[in-house]
């Protein structure tokens, strides 16, 4: 047993924090830092200076273009990209839909997608929930029937991230109504600019356009853009989601965050209120906890020795621990939370604020993470996987 | 990085689990409960493994071993809900006393504990004090080549049955003052030492120590504004608590690996309670305690040979979450039991007392939390 990484480890994490430093603009980690709102231009930035160094797709391996990083490398790029400041990677594309392709797709998916997907060049958005299908996922009812070499979908997506500004969308369609629900189910992948298609703005709690509806009305996507083989679908989604492991527990930015909690409590004087500090006190624990429990499957996939099934306990913890942040920056800051100036929200705004810069955006962070014990599989769906692995 | 044990540590997992298996079942744990909580017989069949050496040089007749052994060896004895005060009779005291061995005082100590010949304890909590280290009023005369000590300690481990104690004294200095505490050993047989035993509330065994002008050996000299004295005992404790967290998380393993054949068993309204989904989010619930609590033993272990700051605030941020998921763990268990889960005859109970009084020993919850909290810097994390 040995804590730290090898001097391998530490020399490439070095080696990544230099690259970043030069490479992060800096008005893009001065938002990401005092979480003022992100452009598609500084995501897009962001994503094509990654794309160009050939890590915008970090995960991948080298016969698609990635860096073939082990998992510890991977952890290492994620976090110092997160301690630096850089946006989190729009993840549908080179998280999310590439490993797709690259395991299920034909030759021609592959040459034909994951270059600008890498690049950063093409947006991808995610079509998989349903206004009738969130947490019962094989329950989606949008159509593709198959006309010669189309299929026509008809139906309706929702919350879609960031789906306003996507260029490809990837779709849980239904292909067969037979059987049970999971086997009528294909991967499509969808060109956003074809005839029939509607994206329309869902604004959430805290103000924000950041998910969406997408609607199709007889739209027609070439046969040619099926993934595998029809009514698999399913089990390539399934895949998908077991792709993600640790990044889930997203502890980095939890990190990142907590030292912000720790300026802002004591810029705002709560710091030395004992019963305000151990609230704080508590979440460091939490965190290192959940930091240990991270590099624990790390070293487990690194060894191969012990697998570590804990992907749902990521989740569940990561995301109480990301809410908890954002509720304690927002009682850190007290009733110069409550003041809500859009435009205060946004980088270099010369308004008077109220109390200080960074009180403006605390409440509306506080609302915008509400969704992360819901979203990617809701915490008691996770509870659920959970108690299926311990009780059998 | 990396959390593999070696094949050497999965041996010595082994060889423990075996003895627990076969020697310490819980029939043999209820006549030692009924005994008094302490088997002299059990603690030199640890010593007869190689155990109670652990932590002393080979040059001395132990093992040598890390912190990383400890834990492996401290995971299976809670497992096992061994009575026997192993994490204080042999890794404290081997670490202790093997850290000053150059001192007249350690003299044959170390090749008696290895042996299984002495059982030494560290006799440290006062009246007064609560969890705080620095409040010391046991006062230490200097008297000719030697010392004298004279006051009170609480709660020692098997305090009765003990051969001889480490005390931390007072030599100089107000009584809150880290400044003037120096470690001496004590001979439980030495006269003015007299020690009140009775059980404690895990069924293990605790004793009252009375010092009256006691001969006692100096270990570590208070040492002025190094704090010697202060730091060693800080360092005892800290052993102390990296092997509580280990302990703690064999018993929950053990527990929550009974909890749930129970849930499987156990039939209402027809089915197996591990059918509901409010206790299957519980269970869930107390597997995320479980794995936390793993993650922070793992952590305390792997932060015991790092500098003296980083360690203490590691070890208080691994005993904070270990309380809250040994508290948690243990109350939940005995109610997804049901009636069988409060009853003395089923075996969730003792384990519900066992991590009970884990989280009293050597700072509880909220102490802790205070300890994480004073000592919070700008950073945080594994590595920070």
């Amino acid at each position: 047993m040995d804590l730290n990484f090898t001097p391998e480890e530490q020399a490439f994490r070095q080696q990544i924090r230099s690259w970043v430093a030069e490479n992060l603009p800096k008005d893009i980690s001065h938002k990401v830092h005092n979480a003022l709102r992100l452009s598609k231009d500084d995501l897009q930035r962001w994503a094509k200076i990654l794309g160009k160094q050939g890590w915008h797709g970090w995960a991948w391996p080298t016969q698609f273009g990635g860096p073939g990083w082990n998992a510890i490398q991977r952890h290492l790029f994620e976090e110092e990209c997160a301690l630096a400041g850089a946006p989190r990677v729009v993840p549908f594309g080179p998280v999310m839909v590439a490993p797709v392709i690259m395991a299920f797709g034909s030759p021609e998916q592959q040459k034909r997608h994951l270059p600008g997907i890498m690049s950063g060049d093409v947006w991808w958005s995610q079509g998989y929930s349903e206004p009738g299908a969130g947490s019962d996922l094989a329950s989606v009812k949008c159509r593709a029937e198959r006309r010669g070499d189309y299929y026509v979908v008809n139906g309706q997506k929702t919350w879609t991230t960031l789906g306003q500004y996507g260029d490809w969308i990837f779709c849980l369609v239904r292909t067969s109504t037979e059987g049970k629900p999971q086997t009528g189910i294909s991967f499509l992948l969808i060109d956003m600019k074809s005839p029939g298609i509607t994206v329309r703005p869902i604004i959430t709690m805290d103000g924000e356009h950041e998910v969406n509806e997408v609607w199709f009305d007889d739209v027609e996507v070439p046969a040619d853009n099926l993934v595998g083989e029809e009514n698999k679908g399913w089990t390539y989604a399934k895949y998908l989601l077991a792709h993600e492991r640790t990044n889930i527990a997203d502890v980095n930015r939890s990190k990142r965050e907590l030292e912000r909690l720790k300026r802002i409590a004591k810029a705002e004087k709560v710091y030395d209120d004992v019963r305000f500090r151990d609230e704080i006190a508590k979440l460091e624990v939490d965190i290192v906890a959940l930091e240990m429990m991270v590099l624990r499957v790390l070293s487990g996939e690194k060894s191969g020795k012990q697998s570590l099934d804990v992907a749902g306990l990521l989740k569940i913890r990561g995301s109480e621990i990301q809410q908890r942040l954002t509720e304690l920056l927002m009682l850190a800051a007290g009733p110069y939370s409550v003041p809500f100036i859009h435009d205060a929200m946004e980088a270099g705004w010369q308004g008077d604020h109220v109390g200080a810069a960074y009180c403006a955006p605390l409440a509306a962070t506080y609302f915008n993470v509400r969704k992360t014990t819901i979203y990617g599989g809701s915490n008691e769906v996770q509870r659920n996987i959970v108690a299926q692995t311990v009780l059998g | 990085m990396d959390f593999d044990f070696s094949d050497d540590q999965e041996m010595l997992r082994d060889s423990v689990r075996k003895w627990v298996a076969k020697g310490y079942d819980t029939e043999r744990r209820k006549r030692i409960v009924q005994a008094g909580g302490f088997s002299r017989e059990a603690w030199r069949e640890l010593a007869g493994l190689g155990l109670t050496g652990l932590f002393v040089p080979e040059a001395q007749g132990g093992m040598g071993f890390g912190p990383t052994d400890a834990m492996v060896v401290m995971e299976e004895l809670g497992r096992g809900l061994v009575l026997e005060p192993y994490a204080q009779g042999a890794l404290i005291a081997g670490g202790v006393l093997s850290a000053c061995a150059a001192q007249p005082a350690v003299d044959g100590w170390l090749e008696k504990i290895a042996g299984g010949d002495a059982l030494v304890v560290l006799a440290h909590q006062e009246r007064g004090a609560r969890y705080r280290l620095a409040q010391v009023e046991t006062s230490a005369t200097a008297a000719g080549d030697g010392w004298t000590l004279s006051g009170a300690k609480s709660v020692v481990p098997a305090g009765d049955l003990a051969d001889a104690f480490i005390v931390p004294a007072r030599v100089s200095g107000a009584v809150d003052d880290p400044a003037g505490i120096a470690l001496f050993l004590v001979e439980r047989r030495a006269t003015g030492v007299k020690t009140r035993g009775y059980g404690s509330a895990d069924g293990a065994r605790a004793a009252e120590l009375a010092l009256a002008d006691a001969p006692a050996t100096l270990l570590v000299p208070a040492g002025g504004a190094t704090h010697a004295g202060h730091a060693a005992l800080e360092y005892a404790v800290d052993i102390g608590i990296a092997a509580l967290c280990a302990e703690a998380v064999g018993a929950m393993d053990q527990l929550v690996a009974v909890t749930v054949e129970y849930m499987n068993t156990r039939k209402q309204f027809g089915v197996a309670i591990a059918s509901f989904q409010a206790l299957r989010h519980r269970i869930a619930d107390v597997k995320m305690q479980l794995e936390l609590a793993r993650s922070m033993s793992y952590f305390a272990t792997l932060k015991m040979n790092e500098p003296a700051a980083a360690r203490r605030r590691a070890l208080a941020q691994a005993k904070y979450q270990l309380g809250v998921s040994m508290r948690f763990v243990g109350q939940q268990c005995i109610q997804l039991h049901g009636g069988i889960g409060v009853t003395d005859e089923y075996i969730a109970g003792h384990y519900f007392k066992r991590l009970t009084v884990m989280e009293l020993s050597f700072g509880d919850t909220l102490h802790q939390l205070g300890e994480v909290s004073n000592r919070m810097q700008d950073t945080a994390g594994v590595f920070a």
